[in-house]
């Protein structure tokens, strides 16, 4: 959690905090410094602060990595219930639909995508949304299949209620706690997504700051200069495993008041 | 083998001496620790168990029976605190190490579960299971091993061990799979069987059977057992002694009879109450009782007074200031009562006459003609292809009949007769594939979708689980709410008064509106289930099984609130319930159900005397009674009811009617027959109705 909320705070302030501009070059007389207390984490092959670099390249990611996971849950939710709760025929069909997208690695279909559309964050918050549609709605279709069989669904039936009602008033509530660890899974997925993507030169593209455009650039001075690289790997890294905690946090919280007796 | 066992148990008795109980529970105290807090699931349990005698031990949900049963075995989830001590064989089980009381269970004491679908693994074949069983605590070789587990499927009733043992659990019937439970729980002779609702999940038929194995046991092997249950009828049939369990303490303790006859407790005095009188006695003129309130909450501390007086109608003063402790009656006889000598079998008994049914417009409500359901589609061998091999699943065939305004039918059978089915056929839940069914003479579309706003708000279901048919994530006003804004051109003020109105009709203040149903005993949302029902003053209420999830104290309110509102409003209900003692007590004519076959059908007087059909009979035979006086009625079914892809070629009871005549069953539908004094009534069988009034009315002679 405190993980979590150090980067969601590097990502709304970061290009404030950043003791440089994240563009500024030092190139005269710091290329490639080792850590200092000018420069708390060196700098990079142009002379730029690798810190403020990092603290300013979470934003794009951060907010890119949210809106495609956002979107994502949002259809994936929308596809699986719905497809849940008809069943039959257009379940089976729209389910096979959702295989086909699963089979193709994610990585691929955003590479493919973001290629012929151009990399801009909202192409890439959109590729990813799309990518993650299909695991998504299998999740929660499944959830939606099991609180379907209860009796409340039936009485809603029975008072005349649209189906849209019953799906998103009398159902969703009840697949909350399933949707909410789901969504943080997908977030930290995203995230390595918008990263590997960024490493791939298919981000956010240079000058401005992003981690898997950091790593990319710096791998030919790895052995000169690891700390360029390590910087946003270990950002990346540790927001990840940040999510996955609050994963987990929000999990266990749910299932705490359970009795067990 | 049997002869070293026999010498075992032997040893040990004679080192025991005759007079030692084999179980002895002393002030026994089980408290949980959880987050949310402790939660005291026993407080203060004494009584013992001697060899050869089956102990019953009775209570509402949450009064910690089973709780109890675990602590015996020593086998508690969690890290409870544990006070008091239980003895077996003069042993004190607290001084027993982790191995040691692994080596006692299921050799000396063994458990029977309550689901036995879920104490067997899918996964083995029952032999297996049962061999595990033998080998985990005696030493004998495979052959020998083998033959004690042909012996052991032998002996809980069950034919041709060897078929049975090389079967999975899904290929059995329920009543078989707990038979192997209870083999199971027999393999090494235990000294203490302990039961814990072991028909609980059982049809009637099936549960009979049961007890008789049960009480056959009980002459057979020299063990003491404890029966968990909340049925006292089920109680009455089998046990010596009775133990009533409260809110965590035993408040009384008798031989079975006197506890019946003359309870000393006002909680045993009011189940007792609480029960319908059962089916056999003549007419059922007096209203239920129920036991106001619920059970003393188990995460409360011990606040030193009666735990029962918030709900007892003799409590005193002294009653909220002291905590009684269990006194003698007489020699054998306990009660945690102050005023035991006080208590009388008409404490709660007001006796309350019930008034005559309405005598409404001959005009039925709702027609149910030919209704037919049938699941699923013919399967081929090869998917698309091949011979048409597997028939579709047989629900409902030519269902008939006739719901009168300001009437009730009941609707009974066992499990898989096809109640449910006719019951969401009418909602139109499950659409039905041929037939018809009219609502005041209008046809009504098969699908609920399909019917228009004033035949959704005319028909209306309750279900059978409170809990899941109210929608946990939304408070209980969501529930009233929304039907009333379907239903009715109220404004929203109007609703919201109306709404008000509803629930204290059903007994609940205003207060409940804002309540999550999560936070309500289950008595406490079924009535908010019946008062969303009521919403759009309906005519038809379908009500599908209400009151089997239910606690018998709470089953009275839930009823008599039907009754009242069909006596205010004129509603007719279609009550379907597996309890006959229920649905005579609501029902103005019944229908029995068998494999999706009207069995009989009539006024509820007549099918539920003779002649009756053979069925209706052997449900009846089979209905346990709250007394231990009943005369055990000698008519038991076999088997369950006939896989439901079979088509029936002669009469659909044939395959296990005790009273089959021969060919002719086989072979041909029965013949419809009337009686002549009722000319509803009607009965489908072979047998000439003076014939079958002939056979039932020795049968009750020879029996009494």
């Amino acid at each position: 959690m405190p993980l979590v909320v150090l980067h969601v705070v590097l990502a709304l302030f970061g290009q404030a905090l950043a003791p440089y501009p994240p563009t500024q070059f030092h190139i005269e007389d710091h290329q490639l410094e080792g850590p200092s207390l000018q420069f708390l984490l060196g700098t990079d092959q142009f002379g730029r602060d690798v810190l403020s670099r990092v603290m300013s390249g979470a934003t794009s990611l951060i907010s890119v990595a949210a809106a495609g996971a956002l979107l994502g849950i949002v259809l994936g939710t929308v596809v699986g219930m719905s497809s849940g709760y008809k069943g039959g025929r257009t379940d089976e069909v729209v389910m096979r639909i959702m295989d086909a997208m699963m089979s193709f690695p994610s990585l691929l279909i955003a590479l493919l995508v973001l290629t012929s559309l151009g990399p801009n964050p909202i192409n890439i918050a959109g590729t990813i949304g799309i990518v993650f549609i299909a695991p998504v709605a299998r999740v929660m279709r499944s959830s939606t299949l099991a609180v379907k069989s209860l009796e409340f669904v039936d009485a809603a039936r029975l008072r005349g209620e649209p189906n849209v009602y019953i799906i998103f008033r009398e159902i969703l509530p009840n697949t909350l706690p399933v949707l909410a660890v789901e969504a943080s899974v997908r977030f930290s997925y995203s995230i390595l997504l918008v990263a590997s993507l960024g490493f791939l030169g298919l981000g956010v593209q240079p000058p401005s700051s992003d981690w898997g455009l950091m790593i990319s650039e710096s791998r030919i001075f790895i052995t000169g200069a690891p700390w360029v690289a390590l910087a946003p790997a270990a950002a990346v890294a540790s927001l990840v495993i940040g999510v996955n905690l609050l994963a987990d946090g929000i999990k266990q919280a749910r299932e705490l008041p359970k009795r067990e007796v | 083998m049997a002869t070293t066992t026999t010498a075992m148990l032997e040893a040990t008795m004679a080192a025991d001496g005759a007079d030692q109980p084999l179980l002895k529970v002393d002030g026994l105290s089980v408290t949980f620790f959880t987050p949310t807090g402790a939660v005291h699931a026993v407080r203060d349990a004494s009584f013992e168990i001697k060899r050869g005698e089956v102990v019953g031990l009775v209570g509402e949900s949450g009064c910690g029976k089973s709780t109890m049963a675990y602590a015996i075995m020593g086998y508690l989830p969690g890290e409870p605190e544990v006070g008091g001590a239980v003895y077996l064989d003069g042993q004190d089980m607290a001084e027993l190490g982790p191995a040691e009381l692994r080596a006692l269970r299921g050799n000396r004491v063994a458990m029977v579960y309550q689901d036995p679908a879920l104490a067997l693994n899918p996964t083995m074949k029952v032999g297996s299971q049962i061999l595990e069983a033998i080998s985990e605590h005696l030493t004998l070789d495979a052959a020998q091993a083998a033959e004690r587990m042909a012996e052991l499927i032998e002996s809980v009733g069950l034919p041709d061990p060897e078929r049975i043992a090389e079967s999975y659990p899904h290929q059995l019937s329920g009543g078989q799979q707990q038979r192997i439970v209870i083999a199971m729980a027999l393999a090494c002779d235990p000294d203490l069987l302990l039961m814990d609702e072991p028909t609980t999940g059982l049809d009637v038929t099936t549960e009979a059977t049961i007890l008789d194995l049960v009480a056959d046991l009980k002459g057979r092997v020299n063990a003491g057992i404890l029966y968990v249950s909340h049925n006292l009828g089920v109680v009455a049939r089998i046990a010596d002694r009775v133990v009533v369990m409260y809110a965590g303490q035993t408040v009384e303790e008798a031989p079975v009879r006197d506890l019946f006859k003359d309870p000393r407790h006002p909680y045993t005095v009011g189940l007792l109450s609480c029960v319908p009188k059962p089916v056999v006695d003549t007419g059922a003129v007096t209203r239920l009782q129920s036991i106001q309130g619920s059970v003393f909450p188990s995460a409360q501390s011990d606040p030193g007074m009666c735990l029962f007086a918030d709900r007892c109608p003799m409590a005193t003063d002294r009653c909220t200031s002291e905590a009684p402790t269990p006194a003698s009656v007489s020699d054998s006889h306990e009660s945690r009562c102050f005023y035991p000598d006080d208590v009388s079998t008409d404490l709660w008994d007001e006796s309350v006459e019930r008034e005559a049914p309405h005598e409404n417009g001959k005009e039925p409500t709702l027609t149910v003609k030919g209704l037919h359901r049938v699941y699923g589609k013919w399967q081929r061998k090869y998917l698309f292809f091949g011979p048409k091999v597997k028939p579709p699943v047989r629900a409902v065939e030519n269902v008939d009949f006739n719901v009168g305004a300001g009437r009730t039918v009941g609707i009974v059978g066992e499990s898989g007769s096809g109640k449910s089915t006719v019951a969401r056929s009418i909602v139109g839940l499950v659409p039905r594939d041929r037939g018809d069914l009219e609502l005041r003479g209008e046809d009504l579309p098969p699908e609920a979708d399909e019917r228009n706003p004033d035949q959704k708000a005319s028909l209306r279901m309750v279900f059978q689980n409170p809990t899941s048919s109210l929608n946990p994530k939304l408070p209980v006003r969501h529930n009233i709410l929304r039907p009333l804004q379907k239903f009715t051109d109220m404004s929203a003020s109007e609703r919201e008064e109306r709404a008000c109105e509803l629930l204290e009709s059903v007994g609940l203040d205003a207060s409940y509106m804002d309540r999550q149903p999560l936070q309500l005993s289950g008595g406490q949302q079924q009535r908010v289930a019946l008062a969303a029902a009521f919403a759009g003053d309906p005519e038809l209420i379908v009500a599908d099984e209400p009151v089997s999830a239910l606690d018998v104290s709470v089953q009275a309110q839930v009823l008599n609130l039907l009754e009242d509102h069909q006596r205010e409003k004129g509603t007719s209900y279609v009550f379907i319930s597996h309890d006959l003692g229920v649905v005579r007590y609501v029902s103005d004519e019944i229908v029995v159900l068998y494999a999706g076959h009207v069995a009989e059908s009539g006024p509820a007087e007549d099918v539920l005397s003779t002649p009756s059909h053979p069925y209706t009979e052997a449900l009846l035979s089979a209905a346990p009674v709250p007394d231990p006086d009943a005369i055990p009625t000698p008519i038991r079914l076999g088997g369950s009811v006939p896989k439901q892809h079979e088509q029936f070629k002669g009469c659909f009871f044939a395959s296990r009617c005790p009273r089959k005549l021969g060919d002719v069953c086989d072979n041909t539908p029965p013949p419809m027959q009337t009686s002549p004094g009722s000319p509803t009534h009607e009965i489908n069988c072979h047998i000439p109705l003076e014939e079958l009034a002939r056979l039932q009315d020795t049968q009750v002679a020879t029996s009494a």
